[in-house]
């Protein structure tokens, strides 16, 4: 093993020369504001802030935890539409941020309120906006226990509803082209709007190529069958190396009868040949709050009813 | 009764080829059954000569991220100082990963991981466990024991009582308390050289199971291990950043 020092006495070893100062790009200034909450049944038990910036250059980035008002401001604003939206009978998770990404005086605030609702082990993410139906839905969810056998979910359709279809394509398209992954072949019916833009959780991390929304759109006609309908997805990952998706199904029915929580692991593409229809207008989903390099961050999901069919 | 703990640090991080340079400080208070903390305006310590070690591998590196940081801690009038360094890499053969932690493994993983076969093999009945793997299974496994040595999340030594300490990686987290400097003791600590020996890490454990590279002879190569009956571990022990510290040891199944 060759090993070589990358900072000795504040000086890195893998420096780049520096161009004169009239040919480098001013550096990009990174700053953040962040307050979160917990709250069990109507109990205040957690609280946090957190502010920073994030300095880079050639050199790196520097960071410290230095306090804008402005976005800590912001922030204040949007905790209180959550404090006023939230539900008093279950677990609440409220996470306010407002940041501002500028190399030049153009100072474009981008700010997120995030609600993560949980009841009788089921979660669902929302905004002030949607919380309220959201947790109708949650609560709708959670009313029924599993009561089905488990079943091998191959060869039978299943039917992506609540919006939920976005879970699946933001790990099988999303996530394969944040890693720069060829393409799958989808349906010619269906469209899959993916944009990627460098971002970060907080001031301290490394910003990284992410998803910001995804929106499945198109239609092809569904045809009544037996189904599997999935109604929330607890969580996904998707491993590059294998290139294969793994998701956890939180809640689904078939035969009228609640299904336990299920895993579908398929390559991707086994999802793209899957997809046999989608109908309908494009549905949010409740939330994708999602974690790559231990950075989470929101992203808008969008998709129709769907419905895939594996092999 | 109010609990006031305050944090002032400084990490040099490498992270994927980004050399990042972190300076906070702040400030978490407990009261009650409520958990608060923000930054806190304070003089943040300094590393006047950070080292960062960069292994330079000839096989594909997935994830490096390699630290150097300095702490200091202030809780119920007494204060302490922690320098941390700490590693993670993830190489990549094929369809293989490997995680390493510690800096002393990333040579013999890496080598190790190079001439891996990708096919999955059973493995065998009797094999011996590193260090690194046994260290990543102690906060699973019932009868481990606590070392004593370090200061704890709330400034108290940490003794040989299981149990009885607080971790707090963070001014963000509420402490917990949990064993902390795990050891697992068995009264047969010799072990057989000759045996296959699991000598790296594919995926954090999931219980008592855990997906490692197998070096048999000649031959390495991808295999899953239940943990069942333990006959032997090893007195000579190396400190891995697992969970609240653990302390890996050989380990013959």
């Amino acid at each position: 093993m060759n090993e070589r020092s990358a900072e000795r006495r504040g000086q890195s070893a893998e420096e780049p020369s520096i161009p004169p100062s009239a040919l480098r790009p001013p550096p990009s200034v990174f700053r953040i504001a962040t307050r979160d909450e917990l709250w069990l049944r109507g109990r205040l038990v957690e609280r946090r802030l957190l502010h920073g910036e994030a300095i880079e250059d050639e050199h790196g980035i520097i960071a410290t935890d230095s306090r804008d008002d402005a976005l800590v401001a912001i922030c204040d604003r949007e905790m209180g539409r959550m404090h006023d939206a939230m539900p008093r009978d279950a677990r609440v998770r409220l996470v306010a941020t407002a940041s501002t990404d500028d190399t030049s005086s153009a100072r474009m605030v981008e700010r997120s309120s995030t609600m993560t609702i949980g009841l009788r082990g089921l979660s669902i993410v929302t905004s002030p906006e949607h919380a309220s139906t959201d947790y109708a839905l949650l609560r709708e969810i959670g009313d029924f226990e599993p009561a089905a056998e488990a079943i091998d979910y191959h060869g039978i359709p299943i039917v992506w509803r609540n919006g939920s279809a976005a879970v699946l394509l933001h790990e099988a398209i999303g996530h394969a082209k944040e890693h720069d992954h060829a393409p799958i072949d989808l349906p010619p019916w269906l469209h899959v709007d993916v944009p990627l833009r460098m971002r970060r959780a907080t001031f301290s991390d490394v910003p990284l190529l992410r998803m910001t929304t995804l929106v499945v759109s198109g239609g092809q006609a569904i045809l009544p069958a037996p189904s599997i309908e999935i109604l929330l997805i607890a969580g996904g990952e998707y491993e590059p190396l294998t290139q294969t998706i793994t998701l956890h199904i939180a809640a689904a029915d078939f035969g009228g009868h609640r299904l336990p929580p299920f895993e579908i692991r398929e390559s991707r593409e086994a999802v793209a040949r899957a997809i046999i229809g989608a109908e309908g207008e494009t549905l949010r989903y409740p939330g994708v709050v999602c974690s790559r390099e231990g950075q989470e961050l929101v992203v808008g999901s969008y998709a129709p009813v769907m419905v895939t069919l594996f092999a | 009764m109010k609990e006031i703990y305050r944090k002032r640090g400084y990490v040099v991080r490498w992270e994927n080829g980004t050399l990042v340079r972190v300076s906070e400080s702040g400030v978490a208070i407990e009261d009650g059954e409520l958990f608060t903390c923000e930054p806190e305006p304070g003089d943040v310590p300094t590393l006047t000569n950070a080292q960062l070690t960069i292994p330079d591998l000839d096989v594909k590196i997935e994830r490096l991220i390699v630290s150097h940081g300095i702490a200091e801690h202030e809780f119920d009038g007494r204060t302490w100082t922690e320098e941390t360094h700490r590693v993670h890499l993830s190489i990549v053969n094929g369809r293989i990963r490997a995680l390493v932690d510690l800096f002393d493994d990333i040579e013999r993983v890496a080598h190790a991981l190079k001439r891996a076969d990708q096919q999955e093999r059973e493995a065998p009945k009797h094999l011996v466990l590193a260090p690194n793997l046994s260290a990543a299974l102690l906060p699973s496994l019932p009868n481990v024991e606590q070392m004593a040595g370090g200061i704890d999340g709330k400034g108290r030594e940490i003794g040989e009582a299981y149990g009885e300490n607080w971790y707090r990686p963070s001014y963000r987290v509420r402490p917990i308390r949990m064993p902390l400097n795990l050891r697992l003791r068995h009264k047969e600590t010799a072990i057989d050289p000759d045996l296959p020996r699991a000598v790296a890490l594919l995926a954090h454990p999931d219980g008592l199971t855990i997906r490692v590279l197998i070096e048999d002879g000649a031959r390495v190569y991808p295999s899953t291990v239940h943990v069942g009956k333990i006959e032997a571990v090893s007195e000579n022990v190396l400190w891995y950043p697992y969970a609240g510290g653990s302390f890996g040891a050989e380990m013959m199944l």
